[in-house]
């Protein structure tokens, strides 16, 4: 029987497999599966996380797991000092180190992410992934891109200040202390056996700014925090659009996976990227919430009737909001399973 | 003929978000005889209807451009209705706040900026703030809309967010004085949520708002 790994090589050489590879995000949801009522206990424990993330692979057989907690884990690295969970959803940053442009001249970026006090659950929980599922199931981990970074650390509108009306000199240095940063977390993850890095950048989309902004800004960015290479890089805009950045970053950067936004047409993106790199056709999960059964089943053939054709496929999700009912996280994958044969 | 260039200068200066040429058009037009009342009501309010309306045709604009065109009209507004002869009417008030539990703060931002350049009057709460400190400033206040923004998904559907609100609003009576607006990324991703949360109405970005808005308190002037 083929493992999430062979799927997942497969695709990306273009060879035959019993299906795609399907990359359902659960992450909140590993709680419920322990029995536990708090997100926050769920969310203290390296043990917890991993065996969240291994029931949950199990129980419904998609091919990936998670070494990411929450997303602002990496501001906690930063020295955010308060996180604000909530019963039925992510954690968010409640504390937001930058309060004034004082404190990015005293930001420090951690020289050893892998041995820092806040990362040492998040290691626990990857030692146990590599230990139990390593080299069958892909473990994914989540690095924010330097330009989307100041967000966790000063909250997304002083971050558009500063960014589009503050001193160039101030955001430049915010801007390099990230990216070394987006650096150091890439290599730590690497280093820790990571085999697929989520690379998150919603400056990468053209929901977001405009396309010349992005070639003569973003991707310069971007360049600085992948210069240690695009090996397992999958790009990522946080579920906003990005078909038409695609040529520009196979060309200049050439990152080889696309996790497409679910607003993105999949056959127009999967056109773009030509046989260069694999396509992700990412489903709009908030609709999973209320959706029956057999409008999920159309969507998913929908989906795939889009992408599957030349192989070089995957179908995935976005963090999935912890409402969705099972049984329709499994009348989604049941459809993949069914019609994602290749 | 003037007024038409100066729209014309200023609106460019928006789309490209330069801020500075903007102001420059703006200063340029004051020096030249055009009262600040001039600049709001012809100008600035205009430019920001055209841009709501080429939004609502499919204009694809982006973050940046919604963020960078309130945040220049609310400061020209700002700067313009210190130099009035006398004090400006407003269209109507709002208070905004985004829902309890949730910490983003973009969207209300775009959402006050473009309110503010459209002579409507914003109460700013914060964020993640309480159903009932939500009506309890509407009716401090006195204003005719909540406006209530949430960028996750549990936070807009949260029994302590609009829904709540709503709820408060039924209890005391006060659906037909005081109307809820919602917005935020959840909504985007599936437009029929407003109704799911029991919102009068949702706007798709912060823009776009505005003209929710302003039509919401004129059918309620009605």
């Amino acid at each position: 029987m083929m493992t999430g790994m062979d799927r997942l090589v497969a695709a990306i050489k273009g060879e035959k497999a019993d299906r795609i590879p399907v990359f359902c995000n659960l992450l909140d949801q590993g709680a419920k599966e322990l029995g536990l009522v708090s997100l926050y206990d769920y969310y203290q424990s390296g043990e917890y996380v991993a065996e969240g993330q291994l029931k949950m692979r199990e129980k419904y057989g998609y091919d990936n797991v998670w070494s990411l907690f929450y997303v602002g884990k990496e501001a906690e690295l930063l020295g955010c000092r308060k996180i604000l969970f909530s019963p039925d959803g992510p954690p968010n940053v409640e504390h937001f180190v930058i309060q004034s442009y004082d404190d990015i001249h005293r930001l420090e970026i951690p020289d050893d992410i892998t041995h820092h006090p806040v990362f040492v659950e998040e290691l626990k929980c990857l030692q146990i992934l590599k230990r139990e599922v390593g080299g069958r199931y892909p473990i994914c981990g989540y690095v924010t891109a330097a330009m989307a970074l100041p967000a966790l650390l000063m909250g997304m509108d002083k971050w558009f200040e500063l960014l589009f009306m503050g001193p160039p000199e101030v955001r430049d240095e915010l801007l390099a202390k990230c990216s070394l940063f987006c650096q150091r977390h890439i290599a730590a993850l690497r280093e820790l056996g990571v085999d697929v890095i989520v690379y998150a950048n919603p400056f990468g989309s053209t929901d977001f700014v405009p396309l010349p902004y992005i070639i003569k800004t973003g991707i310069p960015w971007m360049k600085q925090d992948l210069s240690a290479g695009t090996q397992g890089i999958v790009y990522y805009c946080g579920g906003a659009r990005f078909n038409q950045v695609i040529e520009a970053i196979i060309s200049q950067i050439g990152i080889e996976t696309y996790y497409l936004s679910p607003l993105d047409d999949i056959a127009a993106g999967k056109q773009i990227i030509n046989g260069r790199g694999l396509t992700c056709g990412v489903i709009n999960d908030i609709k999973l919430i209320d959706w029956s059964e057999e409008q999920i089943r159309q969507e998913v053939k929908r989906m795939l009737e889009a992408g599957m054709a030349g192989g070089k496929f995957l179908f995935g999700t976005i963090l999935m909001p912890y409402k969705i009912p099972e049984r329709n996280i499994r009348a989604m994958l049941d459809t993949v399973y069914e019609f994602g044969q290749c | 003929m003037m007024l038409e260039k100066v729209i014309a200068a200023y609106s460019e200066a928006v789309f490209d978000t330069d801020r500075d040429k903007a102001f420059e058009v703006i200063h340029d037009a004051i020096a030249q005889g055009v009262t600040p009342e001039e600049i709001v009501f012809k100008v600035v309010i205009p430019s920001m209807e055209m841009m709501i309306k080429a939004i609502s045709e499919d204009f694809d604009a982006n973050l940046a451009q919604h963020f960078m065109a309130s945040q220049i009209a609310s400061q020209v507004t700002d700067e313009m209705v210190a130099r009035f002869q006398t004090s400006p009417e407003t269209i109507g008030r709002v208070v905004i706040g985004t829902s309890y539990a949730d910490l983003h703060t973009l969207g209300k931002r775009i959402v006050s900026g473009c309110l503010r350049s459209l002579m409507i009057d914003v109460i700013d709460l914060g964020v993640n703030v309480s159903a009932e400190r939500f009506v309890a400033a509407a009716l401090e206040h006195d204003a005719g809309i909540i406006a209530i923004s949430s960028m996750m998904v549990h936070t807009a559907r949260s029994e302590r967010g609009c829904l709540a609100v709503r709820q408060l609003l039924k209890e005391r009576g006060l659906e037909d004085r005081i109307k809820i607006i919602v917005g935020g990324a959840p909504y985007t991703w599936d437009t029929e949520l407003y109704k799911v949360v029991r919102a009068d109405a949702w706007a798709s970005d912060g823009i776009s708002a505005g003209k929710v808005i302003k039509d919401l308190i004129e059918g309620m002037h009605k």
